[in-house]
């Protein structure tokens, strides 16, 4: 309990710091964690860039990672709202599955290849994301279940739905349209599922941070009583916010189907995890009121780049998950840090 | 203030960093040979597992070693935390990226790594599918696995010599759609099917989680606490179905494993397990590098082979059943 209050305490006291350094620039861009962390994206790009430099820092490699981290990123556009209004969403891997399974089940059954199928299965993933995603924020605004609780049951039940409709059977049959256009097309040699998530993030980032529903998002995780207060309607604003996360998940579930071809009902059990870290690597607090998706892309791609430098260097897989989770403590070690010394000195 | 905590934070960073840099010694050199020789000088094997840390494919592992150092390669190795597509295929790309001479990959699913491992045969890189495989391997040079219809079938023969009187059978798979293990299902169920005196009560999934595995046989065993045969797919699910089996509190069930790892070693000594359909995972490795080896060197090429079981029950574990255990290292 007197752990939160602290964390409260600390996170009252985040925007004033914003307020107060806005006069100087240069002390605001280095008080982010979006720029600290991207520095330290940038040194292991370096030092895998010494230690592999004919195979590391190639074109096919770095589109490979981009292409890796696509779904992810459009995953993590949605947990970013999330958990600036200081919640969580554990669900996102399950409704992704979901939303695929309906999708792929529908457009087998249509039978043709083609776009106006794909589109079908496009509205229906994301009808079908949008209607779990409303129940999360549903469940959290209205019967006030912790968003922990509310997501970790729908994560299960989404997840059983989906072996329910399928008989625990992957369905493989995504239209030849959408894996050799989406999946694996290129654009000017750019992946076309990375330009596809490339526009939701930057569409979710002018969401976040240029329009009144994300000034209310931080409103909310700041501070919710406050939010209250001055008459931001909270419970209307969680449904929405989390129902867009189901909506994320619905389109993720379509550019799945899309590269993997298959509703990989029994994959996708770390997504939520490895975009939740990515997200509090990127400097969003999990206490909500702090965050950009800069900072939650920077995030993404810093597990990305470990992993794919060292299958290239060829270091042990244990090693890769040691690695992530020691730059996850690490980054909220220095966020709480930083924080605690801008709300007075504390130490 | 700050100034020590980004001290503190740098130092953080930094010692990951050189964790990774100190764990590399020996692979930092075989990159930069390869990546000096390039072309056909290129003599490093990359071996992407379908989970890490699984007993059969470390000795897969282990036989892929030994073969490359017979024929002068260098083997990395490497494996998703999971079974799972959507963690293998990233590796898969990144090992497309590092150029290996030859790639012997284990496909987590039919569908979904299809494509990238393509992409990797496309690059130039001699890819050998070994144990499992994808819906069109005609990019791959040469796949080596087990007869797994032959090995489900070898199951059902080892039930039957247990329990000759019949009555109902069980099997515990993995998840549908890996190709290994709907085999041994298959295998399995034909052979339960063809032999009238025994009921086949069809398969329940585990999801390579021990845990799932007991809960459903301790399950099944509510339902027909006469259930006298279960055939375990894999390594997970024999392991699980003999805690569920202990659960139910049921007595005489036969329960065959496959795969023969330390853990289903001790099962069968303890009798919990009473026998155990054991691959060659050692012989597909060192297959899979002569294949890849041979389609190097221009030598002819086997583009399928199929390797053997050992059935191994606590008779013969002194003797061949005891060499056929899979081993945790190498």
């Amino acid at each position: 309990m007197s752990s939160t209050t602290e964390h409260q305490k600390a996170g009252s006291g985040a925007p004033m710091e914003t307020s107060a350094s806005h006069e100087n620039l240069v002390e605001r861009v280095k008080a982010m964690q979006s720029v600290w962390i991207l520095g330290v994206l940038v040194v292991i790009i370096a030092v895998f860039g010494v230690l592999a430099p004919t195979t590391f820092l190639t074109p096919g490699n770095i589109t490979n990672i981009a292409q890796n981290v696509s779904i992810w990123a459009v995953l993590a556009v949605g947990m970013t709202f999330v958990i600036i209004t200081s919640g969580i969403d554990l669900s996102i891997g399950s409704v992704l599955v979901v939303s695929s399974v309906v999708a792929a089940q529908v457009m087998e059954r249509m039978g043709d290849q083609g776009w106006g199928t794909a589109l079908v299965g496009l509205v229906l993933s994301v009808v079908v994301g949008i209607f779990w995603g409303c129940l999360n924020g549903f469940l959290v605004a209205k019967a006030n279940v912790p968003p922990l609780i509310v997501t970790l049951g729908t994560l299960s039940v989404a997840l059983g739905v989906a072996q329910i409709l399928t008989g625990g059977l992957d369905v493989r049959s995504a239209p030849a349209v959408l894996q050799d256009n989406i999946g694996y097309g290129r654009l000017a040699g750019v992946p076309v599922i990375t330009i596809v998530a490339l526009v939701i993030v930057v569409l979710g980032g002018i969401l976040l941070h240029k329009t009144r529903f994300g000034r209310y998002t931080y409103a909310i995780g700041s501070n919710e009583t406050s939010a209250r207060r001055v008459g931001i309607n909270v419970d209307r604003k969680l449904v929405q916010i989390y129902g867009f996360t189901g909506l994320l998940a619905g389109i993720a579930g379509i550019l799945s189907l899309a590269q993997y071809g298959t509703t990989t009902i029994a994959g996708q059990s770390l997504t939520n995890l490895n975009v939740i870290a990515a997200v509090v690597i990127g400097g969003t607090s999990i206490f909500g009121g702090q965050g950009s998706m800069f900072g939650s892309m920077v995030g993404l791609f810093i597990p990305a780049v470990l992993q794919s430098g060292f299958v290239i260097i060829g270091v042990s897989p244990y090693w890769q998950t040691v690695a992530v989770g020691s730059i996850l403590i690490t980054a909220v070690y220095v966020d709480q840090q930083r924080r605690s010394t801008a709300s007075g000195g504390r130490r | 203030m700050r100034s020590s905590t980004f001290r503190i934070a740098a130092a953080g960073i930094g010692s990951v960093m050189a964790l990774a840099a100190c764990s590399t010694g020996a692979p930092t050199a075989d990159s930069s040979s390869s990546g000096a020789a390039g072309g056909s000088n290129n003599k490093t094997i990359a071996f992407v597992q379908g989970v890490a840390g699984d007993e059969f494919y470390i000795t897969m592992k282990c036989g892929i070693e030994a073969k490359a150092k017979e024929l002068g390669y260098t083997v990395t190795t490497q494996g998703p935390q999971k079974f799972d597509p959507t963690l293998q295929k990233p590796i898969v790309d990144s090992v497309t990226a590092s150029k290996p001479a030859a790639l012997l990959v284990a496909p987590t699913d039919v569908e979904a790594m299809q494509a990238p491992l393509e992409q990797a045969a496309a690059a130039g890189i001699k890819v050998v599918l070994v144990d499992t495989t994808v819906n069109d391997p005609s990019f791959a040079v040469s796949q080596i696995s087990s007869d797994n219809i032959g090995g489900g079938k070898a199951a059902f023969e080892a039930i039957k010599k247990a329990k000759p009187n019949g009555g109902k059978v069980l099997v515990i798979s993995v998840d549908p759609g890996i190709s290994t293990t709907d085999a041994r299902v298959k295998g399995f169920e034909d052979a339960a099917k063809a032999d009238g005196t025994y009921q086949y009560l069809g398969v329940q999934y585990s999801h390579n989680d021990p845990a799932t595995a007991a809960n459903l046989v301790s399950a099944a065993l509510q339902k027909d606490p006469d259930i006298v045969g279960i055939f375990a797919t894999n390594l997970f699910a024999a392991e699980g179905s003999a805690t569920g089996v202990r659960q139910a509190g049921a007595k005489d069930v036969t329960i065959v494993g496959f795969d023969a790892g330390p853990n289903q070693i001790k099962a069968l000594k303890d009798g919990t397990v009473q026998a155990l359909v054991a691959q060659q995972p050692a012989v597909i490795g060192s297959d899979g590098v002569e294949q890849a080896n041979n389609a190097l060197t221009g030598a002819p090429v086997e583009k399928k082979i199929q390797t053997g079981f050992t059935i191994i029950t606590k008779d013969n574990l002194d003797a061949e059943g005891g060499q056929a255990a899979y081993k945790s290292t190498c």
